[in-house]
């Protein structure tokens, strides 16, 4: 497999930088702010309120998401993208905590600039921290662009997106330091890490790129989630 | 049917064994009550309330040529979900860019017949999402050529409206829209059209077919349109270390983690879509996703190409 | 792997929207030929089959030639949160038609003018005061729409409320007419519909001999009228019987 030059000088497995700031919204009960190069996304979470809604199980809290774009009216796409993110996030929050309660996440896109859900999902993760919304573990999201080939590239920038042939968003859970042993923090002799929370593609791939695809969006999560982690602490830090 | 549910009658061991009728009550209300254990105890000794082996799909049909208004159209029965799907085919002017493409609309339906949680004015949520999955999956999976679509190039093309009415919500919705979308496609004839003084493309009638034939004719005879790699699908529920196959609306709503994977006819990946859930989903369990696909779609190859031909003999 | 965003362009149906056969008016004295070679009394063959849609509490799907139909019953279930307290049930009907019902690909929305009608046709044969506070929702959806429409919705209809085991008075049967010309023709189709001077539907409950709707649009005279609503009330009671065997072999089959 050749090496693929990419536009911005970075190599395949190179992520673009990151930055994460929370408790920029005043009136939210929690925000944050998750940039990944120049894609941009705010998210902020309302909530927990009283009642659920119809069709909803009020034994449960309920966990409402609303996509606003950066510019235009929704669409079948954000729609799409508000199903997905209600249910990851549902399942990383700890629902029996509240129940019959509802809890709102709105995601403003700021820019998009590829990876658009992954950044998403990072964005509303650390924004549910902020508020204080229970959790069971929290969530990274990355992307996995794969060209003809089977060459794979993480992170694609919009007009990488657009050139390839196919791609991956994937959610993992984070890599979990507890004060457990090793061994009994494990799920049927694996890392929670190793499970995938979810996996959305796009185009056709061969089965064998996709499990690389796991595999390479895998070992990224990890720095993903030491990144979040890191940035979570210093600004707890700096809050008290 | 329902013998699956009266021999599981034993095992639920339940206070109450005096007469089949208050048994049978009883089974009921703990089904209701406690659903999540009402199928743990069922999953215990790998079968279904519905007396399925965890890895069978339901009996699947696929009817072709439903709807007479349409070009093309199809019934697809998985279970009692059902769907109908027609192609209704017209004529635009392609884009500058692509002038020699034709276009494929594909919007998905939940009309409040088919789900008692549908109503009228009120949109059902997965409608949209369902829509768009059906769409990239069919545009993505390059199962139809757009260039055959084309009429004359830059000035007309055709426009394949492809609709599809879930009938019957009871589960497993992708696979069975996406069934008979692909069914519609293959039972889609093009009508025979010609062009004529306005510059504008109309429908030949069969009494005018021999004169005018040669004058402007576009689309000389019916013809079909050749499908390649055909996308088929599986979707499965996720429960602990259980995989159920082509999950029913009552698993669905009670184990919540579902994994549908998307395999063309050239075993290759089309979409492998699992949108959340509490389950997490290790590599060799989206594997055994796959290989469960990869029995299914022979199933589903050998069901379409029954109905194909049984349609070539009337 | 790129996502075109383009707006959808504009189409157009390729088949001819004005037909150059000539219509047939009050004045010309020429018999209309049916299209589909039936006598001017003669309706088309009725198909009924209770049980289709198996998440409602009862259903129906009628085929009329090419009028396809299904009916979902759901309930007696809970009113709406805004409704008031109510000592009888309620009725809910909704029509619906898919896209591809007509020649011409349609927008797919529901029919405002048909579920009102629908409502008007079945609310009277209902023994509403069996299911107080709640509501019972009827929603009709045309599969394709081959000409009396109306008439094969209602008559579905009532065969899914029996499936419900909704208590009503008796089926309720509907049977339309069209005036072209001098010709009375009973069961039009869809073509016939377009040509028509007027029109005559009756939906009635046959065993009881009870009329509950009967509307009349266009031109007529009153021994036409008179004429019209005697075929109907006899194509009615004839259908009946086809519906309530549609019934009874239900139960019996599960007997078995």
């Amino acid at each position: 497999m050749g090496e693929m030059v990419r536009e911005d000088g970075r190599t395949a497995n190179q992520l673009r930088p990151l930055n994460c700031s929370r408790n920029i919204l005043n009136r939210a009960h929690g925000s944050a702010r998750w940039r990944q190069g120049d894609t941009e996304v705010l998210a902020a979470v309302y909530g927990p309120k009283a009642g659920t809604k119809k069709n909803e199980n009020p034994e449960k809290a309920c966990i409402e998401v609303i996509w606003k774009p950066q510019s235009g009216q929704i669409g079948k796409l954000e729609k799409e993208y508000e199903m997905i993110m209600k249910k990851t996030l549902q399942s990383i929050c700890i629902l029996t905590v509240n129940p019959n309660t509802t809890t709102s996440i709105v995601v403003q896109v700021v820019h998009d600039d590829g990876a658009l859900l992954p950044c998403a999902v990072n964005a509303a993760c650390a924004a549910l921290v902020d508020a204080g919304i229970p959790m069971k573990h929290l969530a990274v999201a990355i992307c996995c662009c794969l060209a003809e080939s089977g060459y794979l590239i993480l992170d694609p920038t919009k007009l990488e997106e657009q050139n390839m042939k196919s791609l991956a968003y994937l959610v993992f859970p984070n890599s979990t330091t507890s004060v457990c042993t090793e061994e009994a923090s494990l799920v049927d002799g694996e890392p929670m890490e190793h499970g995938i929370i979810t996996s959305v593609t796009h185009g056709v791939m061969l089965v064998d790129n996709y499990l690389h695809c796991l595999e390479r969006g895998r070992a990224a999560s990890a720095k993903l989630s030491d990144f979040l982690r890191k940035s979570l602490k210093s600004q707890l830090q700096s809050d008290s | 049917m329902f013998c699956g549910k009266e021999d599981k009658l034993e095992t639920m061991e339940l206070p109450n064994d005096s007469g089949d009728l208050g048994s049978e009550m009883e089974v009921d209300a703990f089904r209701r009550l406690f659903p999540l254990r009402f199928y743990e105890r069922h999953l215990a000794e790998s079968i279904r309330p519905d007396a399925r082996p965890l890895s069978r799909a339901r009996d699947t049909t696929v009817a072709l040529g439903a709807v007479a208004s349409a070009n093309g159209s199809a019934l697809a029965k998985i279970g009692s979900t059902t769907m109908l799907a027609a192609i209704k085919m017209e004529v635009m002017t392609p884009s500058v860019e692509l002038p020699d493409e034709g276009c494929i609309a594909i919007e998905f339906h939940m009309p409040p017949i088919c789900s008692p949680l549908v109503r009228p004015g009120r949109p059902a949520e997965v409608a949209p999402v369902v829509s768009k999955q059906l769409s990239d999956t069919i545009l993505s999976s390059g199962m139809i050529n757009l260039k055959e679509l084309s009429l004359v190039s830059g000035k007309a093309a055709w426009m394949a409206y492809l609709d599809i009415y879930c009938l019957d919500a009871d589960g497993a919705l992708f696979d069975a829209a996406l069934l008979s979308a692909v069914a519609a496609f293959s039972h889609l004839q093009i009508p025979v059209v010609s062009l004529n003084d306005d510059g504008k493309i109309v429908m030949l009638s069969e009494e005018q077919d021999d004169g005018n034939l040669d004058k402007g004719a576009v689309n000389k005879e019916k013809r079909k349109i050749a499908l390649s790699s055909i996308p088929f699908s599986l979707t499965c529920v996720l429960h602990k270390n259980y995989i159920l196959a082509d999950p029913t609306a009552e698993e669905e709503s009670i184990m919540e983690t579902v994994v549908t994977v998307v395999l063309d006819s050239s075993n290759q990946l089309v979409s492998l879509y699992k949108p959340g859930g509490p389950v997490l989903a290790r590599t060799s369990v989206l594997q055994d996703c796959v290989a469960l696909t990869r029995q299914r779609i022979k199933e589903l190859q050998n069901i379409l190409d029954e109905a194909i031909s049984g349609m070539e003999v009337d | 792997m790129t996502t075109k965003h383009s707006a959808v362009p504009t189409t157009y149906s390729p088949s001819p929207t004005s037909r150059s056969k000539p219509s047939v008016s009050k004045d010309s004295i020429v018999d209309w030929v049916r299209p589909d070679g039936r006598g001017y009394r003669q309706c088309r063959p009725a198909f009924f089959r209770t049980g289709a849609v198996n998440a409602a509490s009862g259903s129906a799907y009628a085929e009329f030639g090419n009028t396809k139909v299904i009916v979902s019953v759901f309930g007696p279930r809970e009113s709406k949160k805004a409704m008031m307290y109510s000592d009888v049930g309620r009725l809910n009907c909704n029509v619906g038609f898919t896209t591809f019902a007509t020649p011409i690909r349609g927008q797919g929305s529901d029919h405002k003018e048909f579920s009102s009608l629908l409502h008007k046709a079945l609310e009277g044969a209902i023994i509403l005061e069996t299911f107080p506070k709640t509501t019972v929702d009827v929603f009709a959806l045309v599969l394709e729409s081959g000409g009396s429409d109306l008439p094969v919705i209602i008559s579905c209809a009532s065969v899914a409320l029996a499936d419900a085991g909704i208590m009503m008075y008796d089926l309720v049967a509907a049977v339309s007419m069209s005036c072209l010309g001098k010709n009375l023709v009973i069961d039009p189709i869809t073509e016939e519909e377009s040509y028509q001077d007027g029109s005559l539907m009756i939906t009635c409950m046959p065993s009881r001999y009870e009329v509950t709707q009967l509307t009349v649009i266009g031109e007529w005279s009153t021994p036409e009228i008179n004429e019209a609503m005697e075929l109907c009330l006899d194509a009615c009671s004839k259908l009946a019987e086809i519906m309530r065997s549609s019934l009874k072999e239900v139960v019996s089959g599960s007997q078995e």
